[in-house]
């Protein structure tokens, strides 16, 4: 579907507060299993919604056609459903929303020509191969290119308008490898922003990162249990970008706060390590792109950046409009949809502790005895900032240098109390890409950060 | 058009394209569905779509493509695409689409929602929340009804009509004693209709009950290997394991720990798993098959013995294995015999489970995670609810070492659990 960029011209539809956004997610997957392609899939989703907001309620709806009928149509659905709330609870009326203005446009999409479908399924073939001939000693090969585009255009009756187009895409390598009878796994992910032809040059390119990963999986396969318990440990970016997101990040988010997280009763007080300083990127960081790149969200608000905590004090909430008016303060662009049938809701962008001053050399050579964590399976949080992180891969440390690799175990604790014990930051800064949060809708979020040092309880038998 | 209209067009210019095994499905859907956010009602929604799913076969080749458009320039441009898509791709003998068989139509469920019943389910639900459990935040509470009616046909003649309504609740809250906070907690169910009211459904009110006790917490004191009580909101995280290890991926990687198990005992004897998509005891079922099936029921575990991989026509092709009657899901364990009340009072000393925030087990069945809204169990009485405690075990050897099931059970909808009680699990 084409997706103007300016739908400013179905404004006379608006009657009330209105946000009008037309939407197109396109995705493409190829799934190679041993060699055989088990995926090979193309969806585009497209259509137009409408949320009209009156006397504190809200109404939405959308269609997939879009014209200049259906834009009527959605607007006067999503009014007679606000008008059905406002009939049954009146106890909202008097609630106004803060105006913002917003106007942007930016486009992620490659300048190279397309490729098309045989190209990407002999690129995952070439990917296949080479480590199938050079390691004939794996399990098996799961081989997966995909690509995933978000076209937006927005216009509301604030006078708000912008264009997106935010494409992500990745190669994502599992391999496995039989020891003592029992399956052993690892996976890789390759991308980022940006579509395929930008991020997966040539097959070639991920030979070295492949060798890697089979030498960790190998590694992994003769690794040793950790020890159960409270343990030191530096997470490396990828757990502390997920320690970011979900153990604090989401406690932080107004609607979260509202519905009785911890943090909720800790604004303005220390609440971690004076090290720590936490921030929700709306965009930009140290000069460049961030993973998930939000100019204006999808209530018309322009994107700034949201500083959650401020050298260990706990400073702000992540907002959408009526929260904000909630808290008396201003959005900052924190509300976001997924699909053109989604509403928008108050969600993370690009989430991160902001590096230190150590290196990652000296933070592991402080550690007598301990674990150097690298790779997560999968986090879950929850309000009371209590988490759970798979741990894919990860390594001892002893006297001060990285040794054996340890079998899968889990990590989990209070993060605000975890995070009161990092003494030491490093000064690197690493992205994760590919990160997907649930709450009510998937949606793509950036996750990242320097190495961070602290005690943390490791879970197994 | 009409949707079978729709179907067979597609099939036709697949065919005039060149493919003469193809399969698609045609679904248009209306959702309405009413929102509590941060404890009250506040939104409204109405979404319509439309979504077309194309799978061709050339030359063995396969490729899909999914649309939500159904005017004919679309639909040829989607036609196109996926003749591309599939000519790209590889030849696998493993590729086919469903026989011929006879046309069928089936139903479930109302057309339209009630709406007016739809709000006063939720405010009654709300209202006894406010005023039973003072303490309890409702972050969340939905109530919808979805609509949808489906043709799937494919080029070997095979047409299924499907029209379904369906109404959803789900929930997620916490509570919130001064500065003491529970974790978060939650459940959803599937209805055919909202005759009862939302609080008796699933375990809503005896997941808010415990949240209110759940305020204030502590670690159990020392590290032990004793008896975990699953409740059934949490059974499926550990079943699911299995179901996801018998199916296409694991099997055809190879990577399934039990491949070579099918017909030999993997659980204990008296546990019994069933797939009922089709009866009558699962209201949230299905009718077909993604690849072009009716669906049937099935017994997965029986006594503890292995019966089937759930394989589709594609992972049976693969493997040379059989292809399972339905798509699974749909999941019903078997009841025990003594109640959960009398299961817990046998218990010397172990957890309550009532979630379990875990890591995805390793591909040998090891686990470890957090207990979370749970309980210390001493002497066969609930002790105190607990936080910073994590559970750890194998899948395999978890549902071999059962120790009781329950005779009673909670039905979600689209499936039914009882309470389990599994031995020799660590707890630290």
């Amino acid at each position: 579907m084409n997706i103007p960029h300016d739908i400013s011209q179905y404004n006379h539809h608006f009657r009330d507060y209105t946000e009008l956004r037309v939407q197109e997610n396109r995705v493409t997957r190829i799934s190679l299993t041993n060699g055989d392609v088990t995926g090979n899939v193309s969806s585009a989703q497209s259509g137009v919604s409408a949320r009209v907001f009156k006397d504190g309620n809200w109404g939405f709806s959308s269609a997939p056609e879009f014209n200049d009928d259906s834009v009527g149509r959605v607007v006067k659905s999503s009014t007679e459903n606000v008008q059905f709330m406002n009939l049954k609870n009146t106890s909202r009326c008097g609630l106004i929303l803060p105006d913002t203005l917003g106007e942007y446009e930016m486009d992620f999409a490659t300048k190279k020509p397309r490729e098309n479908q045989k190209y990407w399924v002999d690129f995952a073939r070439e990917v296949d191969g080479y480590i199938e001939k050079k390691f004939p000693e794996l399990l098996s090969r799961n081989i997966m290119v995909a690509g995933t585009d978000m076209e937006k255009s927005l216009s509301t009756s604030d006078g708000s308008k912008s264009y997106s187009m935010t494409p992500r895409s990745f190669l994502v390598v599992t391999v496995a490898i039989e020891k003592d009878g029992n399956p052993v796994n690892l996976y890789e992910f390759f991308g980022g922003l940006g579509q395929m032809e930008d991020n997966l040059l040539s097959p070639s390119d991920f030979s070295p990162k492949l060798d890697d990963l089979v030498s960790r999986l190998k590694q992994k396969a003769d690794g040793v249990f950790p020890k159960a318990g409270l343990q030191n440990v530096i997470m490396d970016a990828d757990l502390a970008g997920i320690l970011a997101h979900e153990a604090i990040g989401h406690t932080t988010e107004a609607d979260l706060v509202l519905g009785g997280s911890v943090a909720g009763d800790l604004m303005g007080q220390e609440v971690v390590s004076p090290l720590i300083t936490l921030v929700d990127y709306a965009n930009t960081f140290d000069d460049k792109t961030c993973p998930v790149p939000v100019y204006v969200d999808d209530e018309g608000t322009p994107s700034k950046d949201t500083v959650i905590i401020k050298d260990g004090v706990l400073k702000n909430f992540m907002h959408n409009k009526e929260s904000a008016q909630h808290f008396e303060t201003n959005p900052d662009g924190n509300a976001r949809a997924y699909a053109f049938s989604d509403e928008p809701l108050i969600r993370m962008r690009n989430t991160a502790f902001v590096p230190g001053t150590s290196s990652l050399e000296d933070m592991i050579s402080s550690i007598d005895d301990g674990y150097y964590l690298t790779k997560s399976s999968n986090g879950q949080a929850d309000s009371t900032s209590e988490f759970m992180f798979g741990i894919a891969m990860g390594y001892k440390i002893k006297n001060g240098e990285i040794g054996r690799a340890i079998k899968e175990t889990t990590i989990s604790g209070i993060a605000f109390d975890v995070l009161k014990t990092v003494d030491m930051i490093s000064e690197e800064m690493s992205w994760s890409a590919g990160g997907m949060c649930g709450k009510k809708q998937w949606i793509p979020v950036g996750m990242g950060g320097p190495a961070i040092k602290c005690k943390v309880n490791i879970g197994g038998r | 058009m009409n949707q079978s209209d729709i179907a067979r067009y597609c099939i036709e210019q697949l065919k005039e394209a060149g493919a003469y095994k193809s399969q698609c499905a045609v679904t248009f859907s209306e959702k309405k569905e009413l929102n509590v956010e941060t404890g009250e009602m506040s939104l409204f929604r109405t979404t319509f779509d439309t979504n077309v799913g194309m799978s061709v076969i050339v030359d063995q080749k396969s490729g899909s493509v999914a649309l939500n458009k159904t005017d004919k320039e679309s639909i040829n441009e989607a036609v196109r695409k996926v003749m591309d898509m599939a000519q790209s791709s590889q030849p696998d003998d493993a590729n086919d689409i469903s026989p011929s068989q006879p046309k069928q139509s089936f139903s479930k469920g109302d057309e339209k929602p009630d709406m007016e019943k739809m709000y006063l389910r939720l405010d009654e639900f709300m209202g006894y929340v406010k005023k039973t459990h003072p303490t309890i935040n409702m972050e969340a509470a939905i109530v919808d009804f979805s609509h949808s009616t489906s043709v799937f046909q494919n080029s070997n003649g095979v047409e299924f009509i499907t029209k379904e309504g369906m109404y959803g609740f789900s929930n997620m809250f916490t509570a919130k004693e001064g500065k003491d906070t529970s974790s978060f907690n939650g459940m959803g169910i599937s209805a055919l209709n909202l005759n009862t009211p939302l609080i008796e459904s699933g375990s809503a009110k005896r997941l808010l009950r415990q949240s209110t006790e759940q305020v204030r917490t502590k670690p159990v004191s020392e590290k032990f290997t004793g008896e975990i009580v699953v409740t059934p909101d949490c059974l499926g995280d550990f079943i699911g394991f299995i179901t996801g290890d018998i199916s296409d991926g694991k099997i055809i990687s190879k990577t399934s720990i039990y491949k070579e198990k099918l017909n030999k005992q993997i659980t204990d004897p008296r546990f019994t798993l069933h797939a009922r998509p089709v009866s009558d005891e699962i209201t949230d079922g299905y009718f077909i098959t993604d690849d072009g099936y009716v669906a049937e029921n099935n017994t997965i575990i029986d006594n503890g013995v292995l019966k089937t991989h759930l394989l589709s026509l594609y992972g049976a092709n693969k493997t040379g294995g059989k292809r399972a009657v339905n798509g699974g899901g749909a999941l019903v364990v078997d009841a025990g015999e003594k109640p959960k009340d009398e299961i817990i009072r046998n218990i010397k000393k172990g957890i309550l489970l009532e979630r379990f925030s875990g890591g995805r087990p390793s591909a040998d069945g090891e686990f470890s995670g957090v207990a979370k809204n749970s309980y210390y169990i001493e002497n066969g009485k609930i002790k105190y609810p607990i936080s910073e405690t994590m559970i750890s075990g194998n899948i395999q050897e978890m549902f071999s070492n059962i120790g009781e099931i329950s005779s009673d059970r909670i039905d979600f909808g689209y499936s039914i659990f009882p309470w389990i009680s599994f031995k020799g699990i660590t707890v630290s």
